[in-house]
């Protein structure tokens, strides 16, 4: 492995939930110890398992890993974090200012800027020299997933320039001033980052189209602002010797090693590593060991167990959804979970109904819009680029509420246009042109905002509040554009994950998230499942069983409904292949 | 002596206001009219209630301006600690007459063409 070759003392792994980032610097930490070397390995996923991973509680303290000598690991959870900033905030004020100024307090300080930057603020202190750091020849950072991480990192950045000069009205830096550490901790901080010879950065993906577009991403931004030393390493690669036996198993090697072939041109250039996808589940140390170690997948008994799930296919949440008629059905997840084949294959089945539908997507290669074009009479398509949109509001905001500022106040505005509230909001501005037509026939959307960003536009709601009051005194009829997404006969969210535990967790914390804004998601939907296959290939059934505990957890505890998606042999593009996808 | 400027916020993602559905012309304007007054010599505080609500807790003038007129109220600006505008932001000339900074204004354009920033 190219990414173990004389390691400098940080090294992070990057990427989105699923792809395996924990299991990686679980094994590299292990291997590193195993040498010799004092190693502390720190998480800050929100979904951490490294205690798991190595039959100990850990938690928010250094705690020793008795079966592995010179490790010792950290756990920071970003919510605990998150929620310990705001307890210190508006623990002082209970009861002294007003109820309802209270809650909107905690509000504000609900969102996603906050969670990371208080994770953030535990996290500094283990890249400066300090007496509880000294004793360790390397430090292993499992990072939160990718859009997390790119923001966790690029802050540093711009809080050293905040605090120099002072100026005290950036925007999402604001909390900064709520925080303990001083500038030199930052500004250290930064410094360690930025040097190639104390840091490493690992990009983690699988070998999927989509998946390795956005790792390029990852690479450009972290690159753009100093991380210049990168790694990539491709996690979970089907072996050939499964494609020989069964037909999905072949037809994902195919997929896999093609996506490897077109994998993005920024990337070629970076030391490439390709670990093989196991069998076991990736937990207790021989499991570890084993993983970073190119050893082909040994059938040791071929399991007998049967994969028994229910099967709930999409085509029937459909079914529930085509009653009303009319309405707006939004998919939400995280990255490369599979909200627009979703999206694409719900507009589908309800098209074929006879329903007339409005299919809008932001995925970003088009391809999957492009085919579906004219190809269903009363199916319509249509693209919304995130990127072009939030240029354009960016744009907008300048030369409109920014006509009259001189060049400092500009300036002043155009980094505050920089905050990561800006994509969605601008996003959500595009689609919610679209969600008026909702009313008169059905409208399918791969994306939604969060839970707090809901709340946040609809800071409006006591006003929305009071034309309520009033118009229920006339008996008059109205809505809000908040009552619409808050009604399930209106809005129906379906949240899409995977059947694999870090995915799950993700989909749980959006669910929260929503329910917080008084949005209840509709439904689930499990997305690529290989329990709802009838794989032969050993390695893929063995993968099947462990899909199980998750499918039940979604089916038991989290959704009100769900449906079962199986992976499928070939991409599901075009007509055919999504009313396949949907009948399961 | 300058007089001390303290501006009490409502609870807001970012002082500009660019986290909402509109962004809110009067505070991108104030943002700029705060900054500039600053450069010239003004001392300016601002609060944002989401962010240290202690400073609110703390004063009494804001305390009781809370409970009798409620957040929707804010801001609230102070001048010296007294009572000085509220419901709505100041325009470059207020800032300039509570600090005393008469003379800069005359040569200094004004950066919104009214007032409070509640036309145009």
């Amino acid at each position: 492995m190219q990414f173990l070759d004389q390691p400098p003392r940080f090294l992070f792994f990057t990427g989105k939930g699923g792809v395996g980032k924990t299991s990686i610097a679980c094994a590299t930490a292990i291997q590193l110890a195993e040498n010799g070397k004092h190693v502390l390995l720190v998480s800050t996923d929100p979904a951490s398992n490294v205690g798991q991973v190595f039959g100990i509680s850990i938690g928010n303290h250094i705690t020793a890993v008795p079966a592995v000598p010179n490790l010792a690991a950290l756990e920071i959870d970003p919510q605990a974090a998150a929620q310990v900033y705001r307890d210190r905030i508006v623990g002082p004020v209970r009861g002294i200012l007003p109820d309802d100024v209270v809650r909107g307090i905690e509000e504000q300080l609900s969102g996603a800027c906050t969670t990371e930057i208080a994770a953030f603020d535990e996290f500094t202190a283990l890249l400066i020299d300090s007496p509880v750091t000294d004793d360790y020849d390397h430090i292993i950072f499992d990072t939160a997933p990718t859009g997390h991480t790119i923001r966790l990192l690029q802050l540093p950045g711009a809080w050293s320039g905040f605090l120099e000069e002072g100026k005290g009205d950036a925007s999402c830096l604001g909390p900064l001033s709520g925080l303990e550490k001083q500038r030199e901790q930052y500004k250290a901080a930064v410094d360690a980052l930025a040097d190639g010879k104390r840091t490493r950065l690992i990009l983690v993906a699988r070998a999927q189209q989509s998946t390795l577009r956005e790792v390029a991403r990852t690479h450009e931004e972290l690159a753009g602002i100093g991380l210049k030393q990168q790694y990539l390493v491709i996690n979970g690669i089907l072996p050939k010797i499964e494609a020989e036996t069964d037909r999905l198993a072949a037809a994902i090697y195919q997929r896999e090693q093609s996506s490897l072939n077109a994998i993005p041109e920024v990337l070629k250039q970076l030391p490439r590593d390709l670990v093989a996808l196991k069998a076991f589940d990736l937990v207790g140390l021989d499991a570890l060991r084993q993983l970073l170690i190119d050893s082909p997948y040994q059938v040791h008994e071929v399991s007998d167990l049967l994969v028994e799930v229910s099967k709930q296919s999409l085509s029937q949440l459909v079914d529930g959804i085509a009653k009303e008629g009319h309405g707006l059905v939004m998919t939400m997840g995280k990255g490369g979970v599979g909200k627009t084949t979703i999206a694409a294959a719900v507009a589908v089945e309800l098209a074929s109904r006879g329903l007339p539908v409005h299919l809008t997507t932001s995925d970003p290669a088009a391809h999957l819009s492009g085919t579906l074009s004219g190809s269903l009479d009363n199916l319509t398509v249509s693209r919304i680029d995130p990127h072009e949109e939030t240029e354009r509001y960016r744009q907008n905001v300048l030369d409109s509420k920014g006509a009259q500022l001189d060049a400092h106040g500009r300036a002043l505005l155009e980094e505050d246009l920089r905050s990561p509230c800006t994509e969605e909001i601008a996003v959500f501005q595009a689609f919610s042109r679209i969600i008026r037509e909702a009313g008169k026939k059905f409208v399918v959307m791969d994306t939604a905002p969060t839970g707090h960003t809901l709340l946040l536009l609809d800071a409006t709601g006591a006003y929305h509040r009071e034309v309520a009051r009033q118009m229920d005194k006339a008996h008059l009829h109205y809505t809000t554009p908040m009552m619409q997404l808050q009604d399930p006969k209106q809005t129906k969210i379906l949240i899409v994950t995977l059947a694999e535990k870090t995915p799950v967790l993700e989909a749980a914390n959006l669910q929260e998230d929503l329910r917080r804004a008084g949005i209840e998601p509709w439904a689930w939907v499990i997305n690529n499942s290989i329990a709802a296959t009838k794989t032969t290939s050993a390695l893929l059934h063995q993968r099947a069983l462990n899909e199980l505990v998750e499918i039940n957890t979604v089916a038991k505890q989290l959704a009100k409904r769900y449906a079962l998606v199986p992976m499928l042999q070939d991409e599901p593009v075009g007509v055919e292949r999504l009313h396949e996808l949907a009948s399961g | 002596m300058t007089k001390s400027i303290q501006v009490f916020d409502p609870a807001m993602c970012c002082s500009s206001g660019v986290c909402g559905t509109e962004v809110d012309q009067s505070l991108v304007s104030f943002s700029a009219d705060a900054d500039w007054a600053k450069t010239n010599g003004a001392q300016i505080e601002r609060f944002n209630l989401a962010q240290q609500p202690m400073d609110f807790a703390n004063n009494k003038v804001v305390r009781d301006f809370l409970e009798r007129s409620g957040q929707d109220a804010l801001p609230l600006i102070l001048v010296d600690g007294e009572f000085a505008l509220a419901g709505r932001y100041p325009s470059r000339t207020e800032l300039a007459r509570w600090a005393g900074l008469t003379s800069v204004v005359e040569i200094q354009p004004l950066t919104s063409c009214c007032s409070g920033g509640k036309c145009c």
